[in-house]
């Protein structure tokens, strides 16, 4: 009990919120609103997942939100291109694989710090990626694309159910199986990982690779919501990922965290936005109380830590 | 019969350094060889090569009559060599039960945990070394000897054949190594071959079968403890008297001091001259509750040189930090040369002049990236640079006398302190605090890692120190330093002062009073 | 260095009007708003802390100030003067979040450069935008003195040394390096180590708010996306000068020279004609090679000679 105190206060403050517009804008749970919310929610989770892995191994990725731009941008044009879309979904994926893939090999292989080297790279592929479209939205692309060609209806419960299973299968990794155990062990003490042959410097390579195949994929997810492709798409995303993992207990010191409260933290962020619209609140207030809310809940873990000690 | 390990002619060096020149070294079943040098003798390589952490530039390591081409920390695991630190290779973050788990799955990536599996085998593994300790609790909340309990068990669990132990008791109450002790035994008596690195030559007397001297990277030779009756010494390692087995036994102590150091080296401690003066330190019921300090009531007088005995754990370092401000006290009166004080950080107890020389010297005691004067004037910015002005001159000035009059071996003073041996590393630190010009100096096991050479050197700067008017108490598991250094000795138990003896008790009494005995 | 001088030769050949005065100084005024947030980022990369939320403090002091000034009717010295406390007092507040409650600087500033943009967004309803500053205001930003010497530089250079003396000569700088390599260790030297943190940020708060009003007598208007991105071109100027972000390595003047090498490659690939993308490119792969670079020159280096460290990490030999 004691140690999932940080998911269930979460999921707790999660209830509350969700308590409150039960009872003053009981529209919100209407049921198309509510399937919006979600599969807004959903690329961020398949995110705020893969970052989660990046920091459990001690490690930060601040060019997540270049690298989903630019994987939504080859979604786009290789749908375009007329390849199906399961091709197209690889694409993405393998996209996102590569981009993280140079991160890690500067820093598994240099040992440079993540930080600079993320920022680096945020700033590279953004600034490339500009250049590149000049801004230009990728646009006609076939009717494939949008909803995997399923609809409106038929595509959002297909975006719900791919983040679901991509999910599970996070969850499942890094619980039940030795990759998964290895990355916390990474992250909580890299030295006795290395002594115990459990080789910190391709996990963490790996942790790299796949955050990039897991934004590359969440890139698509949000992607096929719309009928064009915008190269400004993930502006902002490391904040929000990083902030749903803290708020969910991923602890920026490595080692600690599960995928549940990730999600209790993706959901609760995601919640806030469309409950402004719903309260009636300016809608600017969105990044404020985000915020503030990643404040709260990292301040919150050091309290009880100093406590503790 | 074939000894467990061979090593012949094995040597090692990192670029200009040799730190292992032709070193062989025999391990045999169901012995306890100890391994003991002074610090730069090249013990922590040798355990590198055993384990596999590095490779040797020349030489065989044979295992069980076998020769071991290529010896990896994976194949060193799989042949059956575990090593016990002095600070274990454990996963803060992770449950006593996965840090076990991770010592014995394979490395393979892909393969499912067997969660259930996990804990049962880590219960099963902790209830052989018998302790108590719940498979589920965080590693992060145990203490260091818990965690040290744990490792153990993961050797005891790898069904290792060779079992090196590095300085393990350094951080255990005497229950512990009484504990660990018996654990030693029972491998022994199953045929396992120990490796046993100890700085205490007590321990040695009273466990190792074998002792194996090096110096300077050479072994200098190889001598027979006991006798090949093997007989089970009394368990009193700390104490002076070493029981029957003395009188019969193949090594003298100062026969192994001069093996080690290669000159004869008197263990005799400056003695005290003159009297003491007024109290400086007076205190009175001082209590903390978080550090499970309460009630000490103690006076340290100038010109006196008081001991501070008692197990790990008894609350040593804690009253220190207490008086130190790092642990504010929440009880009772502490005295100053007569005024009152509070201190609730650091910072304060400098300024009331209490100076503090920590027992973790890499981390606490030095800043290890900082040159050696950057590191002496970290305490006296205020008065050596007024304005907050940084003086260069006068900071060099300052450091190259106490070089001098601390006799500090360095080749750059320039240099950062990690290039520094721990020996010079810990005048350093000294220095620092010197540099303040205190009224009261908390030494914390101020030669602990310190080779003998230094530490006598150190032993005569505390005794000069104490003749110029200086308070000092001084925190020391080493019985015989205790013994040999204090006018007047506190011992404490459970966090309170539990006696306070003379200066010239022995060695039984300070440790019966320790134990609770009295 | 080394690359400062390589840009300077390049951008002479193929930018037109790259090697002049007025460029130079053109160069100079544009850079002073990032010039002071790496400056004070500098001490706060050695005390091996990070501060993120500079350039959203920028935008939302630079907030503040038009609010001040026009919706509360304060003369704009006082405005200022105001704003410069509102930054002190985000600097303090992140102090306390990671001192008081031993946060690691990257989260807090994380959450308060989300906090701090939120803020001025949600002051602005995202679209209000101060302008209409009185002249003489105006003037700081984009008046010369002797017709020559743009108003913010002076400012720029007094701070520069203001701060290159508080981390090189002063007892200050001094602590803030041996926090950034040992925080206990600091703390059992007696340094006040809380203090010492807290005064690095609040000076870095303080100075983004100066950076805020220059911005605004610069660019004449105060909007909530004001400083956007700043805090990474800042830290990027910082590692390329040479200071390590796990802190006590490090010095002002590479900074400076950070600062300007990518002023000038800003300034060089405009005149040349590039497009503006290309700066952020190279920025991005300059920090990469300069970073990657020193790590291959000290494997290379460690093979040939010195003993490794980790040797050493264990007592005893």
């Amino acid at each position: 009990m004691k140690r999932h105190f940080r998911e269930l206060s979460v999921a707790a403050t999660l209830a509350l919120l969700l308590l409150l517009l039960a009872f003053t804008a009981p529209t919100f749970f209407a049921k198309q609103q509510l399937l919006t919310t979600l599969t807004t929610a959903a690329p961020l989770l398949i995110a705020a997942c893969g970052i989660a892995l990046v920091v459990i191994a001690r490690q930060i990725d601040i060019s997540i939100g270049s690298q989903f731009a630019v994987c939504s941008i080859v979604a786009g044009l290789l749908a375009k291109a007329g390849l199906p879309m399961p091709v197209v979904a690889l694409g993405a994926v393998t996209c996102g694989a590569f981009l993280g893939a140079f991160n890690g090999a500067l820093i598994a292989g240099l040992g440079l710090p993540s930080i600079v080297v993320t920022l680096a790279t945020m700033v590279t592929w953004r600034e490339a990626l500009r250049w590149w479209r000049e801004g230009e939205f990728v646009k006609d692309l076939p009717e494939g694309f949008q909803w995997f060609g399923f609809g409106q209806a038929g595509g959002q419960v297909t975006i719900l159910v791919g983040a679901a299973l991509v999910f599970a299968l996070v969850v499942f990794t890094m619980r039940h199986l030795a990759v998964g155990r290895f990355v916390y062990a990474v992250g909580s003490d890299r030295e006795s990982a290395r002594l115990a042959g459990l080789r910190p410097q391709w996990r963490t390579f790996s942790v790299f690779v796949a955050l990039g195949g897991l934004v590359g994929f969440a890139a698509l997810l949000n992607a096929i919501r719309f009928a064009d492709v915008d190269p400004k798409t993930g502006t902002g995303l490391e904040m929000q990922a990083i902030g749903a993992a803290v708020v969910g207990g991923v602890a920026i010191s490595g080692g600690r965290g599960n995928l549940w409260g990730v999600l209790w933290g993706v959901l609760l962020l995601s919640c806030i936005g469309p409950a402004l619209v719903f309260l009636k609140i300016p809608p600017q207030w969105e990044k404020a109380i985000q915020g503030a809310i990643i404040l709260l809940a990292v301040a919150a873990e050091g309290w009880k830590n100093r406590k503790q000690s | 019969m074939t000894p467990l390990l061979k090593l012949t002619e094995v040597a090692k060096s990192f670029g200009a350094v040799q730190a292992l020149d032709g070193v062989s070294f025999e391990l045999r079943a169901g012995e306890v060889h100890a391994v003991v040098g002074e610090n730069g003798a090249g013990k922590s390589t040798l355990i590198r090569i055993i384990t596999g952490a590095h490779q040797p530039d020349r030489g065989t390591i044979e295992i069980a009559g076998q020769r071991v081409l290529h010896l990896t920390p994976a194949t060193a695991h799989r042949l059956g060599i575990a090593c016990i630190y002095q600070q274990p290779a454990l996963f803060p973050d992770l449950t006593v039960a996965e840090n076990i788990a991770l010592r014995f799955e394979p490395t393979l990536a892909v393969r499912k945990i067997n969660w259930p599996e996990r804990r049962k085998r880590a219960a099963r593994l902790l209830d052989e070394i018998g302790t108590a300790l719940s498979p589920d609790a965080e590693m992060r909340s145990l203490s260091m000897p818990e965690q040290q309990l744990v490792e153990i068990a993961c050797a005891v669990g790898a069904s290792a054949r060779i079992v090196i132990m590095d300085e393990p008791t350094a951080s255990l109450t005497q229950q512990e190594v009484e504990h660990l002790f018996a654990v030693v035994r029972d491998l022994r008596r199953n045929g396992v071959g120990l490796i046993y690195i100890s700085h205490r030559l007590e321990e040695v007397f009273a466990l190792a079968d074998r002792v194996t001297v090096l110096r300077d990277g050479k072994s200098v030779g190889t001598r027979q403890v006991r006798g090949s009756r093997g007989n089970e010494a009394q368990s009193n390692p700390s104490g002076i008297d070493r029981g029957p087995a003395a009188s019969t036994e193949t090594l003298s102590e100062s026969e192994l001091i001069r093996l080690m150091v290669g000159r004869e080296v008197s263990q005799i401690y400056p003695p005290a001259e003159g009297d003491p003066g007024h109290v400086v330190l007076s205190l009175n019921g001082v209590g903390c509750a978080a550090s499970g300090i309460k009630n000490v009531t103690l006076e340290v007088r100038a010109g006196e040189i008081v001991g501070l005995a008692g197990l790990v754990g008894a609350g040593r370092t804690e009253l220190a930090r207490v008086l130190f401000g790092l642990t504010p006290a929440n009880a009772g009166e502490i005295f100053l040369n007569r005024q009152r004080v509070v201190i609730s950080s650091p910072h304060e107890a400098v300024a009331h002049g209490i100076a503090y020389v920590p027992e973790d010297r890499r981390r606490h005691g030095v800043i290890l990236e900082m040159p050696l004067a950057h590191n002496v004037t970290l305490a006296i910015h205020r008065r050596l640079f007024p304005g907050m002005w940084l003086r260069f001159g006068a900071e060099r000035r300052l450091a190259l006398d106490y070089i001098h009059n601390l006799a500090v071996k360095t080749r750059d003073p320039d240099a950062p302190v990690s290039s520094l041996s721990g020996g010079n590393q810990q005048k350093v630190a000294l220095a620092r605090w010197l540099a303040t010009k205190p009224k009261l100096l908390i030494l914390d096991e101020p030669t602990q890692g310190v080779d003998i050479g230094a530490k006598g050197e150190i032993h005569k700067i505390i005794r000069r120190l104490a003749k110029e008017g200086l308070a000092v108490l001084m925190i020391s598991s080493d019985l015989p330093e205790v013994l040999g250094m204090s006018d007047r000795i506190a011992v404490m138990r459970d966090g309170t002062i539990a006696a306070i003896l003379s200066g010239r008790s022995d060695g039984h009494e300070v440790m019966a009073v320790a134990l609770g005995q009295k | 260095m080394a690359a400062l001088i390589i840009e300077c030769l390049i951008f002479t050949r193929t930018g037109a009007n790259f090697a002049t005065r007025e460029n130079a100084l053109e160069i100079m005024k544009l850079s002073v708003e990032i010039g002071l947030l790496a400056l004070v980022m500098t001490p706060v990369i050695l005390t091996g802390g990070i501060d993120l939320s500079v350039g959203s403090l920028l935008g939302l002091c630079a907030i503040c100030f038009g609010k001040f000034w026009r919706d509360a009717g304060i003369s704009w010295p006082m405005a200022a003067a105001l704003t410069l406390g509102i930054g002190a007092l985000a600097g303090r507040m992140n102090a306390l979040l990671i001192t008081r409650l031993r946060l690691p600087a990257l989260i807090v500033t994380l959450g308060s450069l989300s906090l701090f943009r939120g803020l001025a967004e949600a002051i602005t309803r995202g679209v209000d935008n101060f302008t209409g500053f009185p002249t003489h205001f105006l003037a700081f930003g984009q008046g010369y003195y002797a017709g020559v010497i743009p108003a913010q530089v002076p400012v720029f250079a007094a701070v520069a040394i203001m701060v290159w003396l508080l981390v090189h000569r002063t007892t200050f700088g001094r602590s803030f390096r041996a926090i950034g390599f040992a925080p206990e260790g600091a703390r059992y030297a007696g340094l006040p180590v809380e203090r010492r943190i807290m005064l690095a940020y609040v000076l870095s708060g303080m100075i983004a708010a100066l950076a805020a009003v220059i911005y605004v007598a610069r660019v004449g208007q105060a909007k909530a996306d004001a400083g956007t991105g700043y805090e990474l071109l800042a830290i990027t100027s910082v590692v390329l000068g040479g200071t390590s972000i796990f802190g006590g390595v490090g010095t002002v003047h590479g900074t400076l020279l950070g600062v300007g090498v990518l002023a000038v490659l800003k300034n060089g690939l405009t005149l040349s004609d590039q497009p503006s993308e290309l700066a952020g490119i190279l920025t991005g792969v300059l920090l990469i090679v300069v970073l990657a670079g020193e790590v291959v020159l000290k494997r290379i280096s460690e093979r040939k000679t010195s003993p490794r460290a980790a040797l050493f990490t264990r007592k005893g030999g």
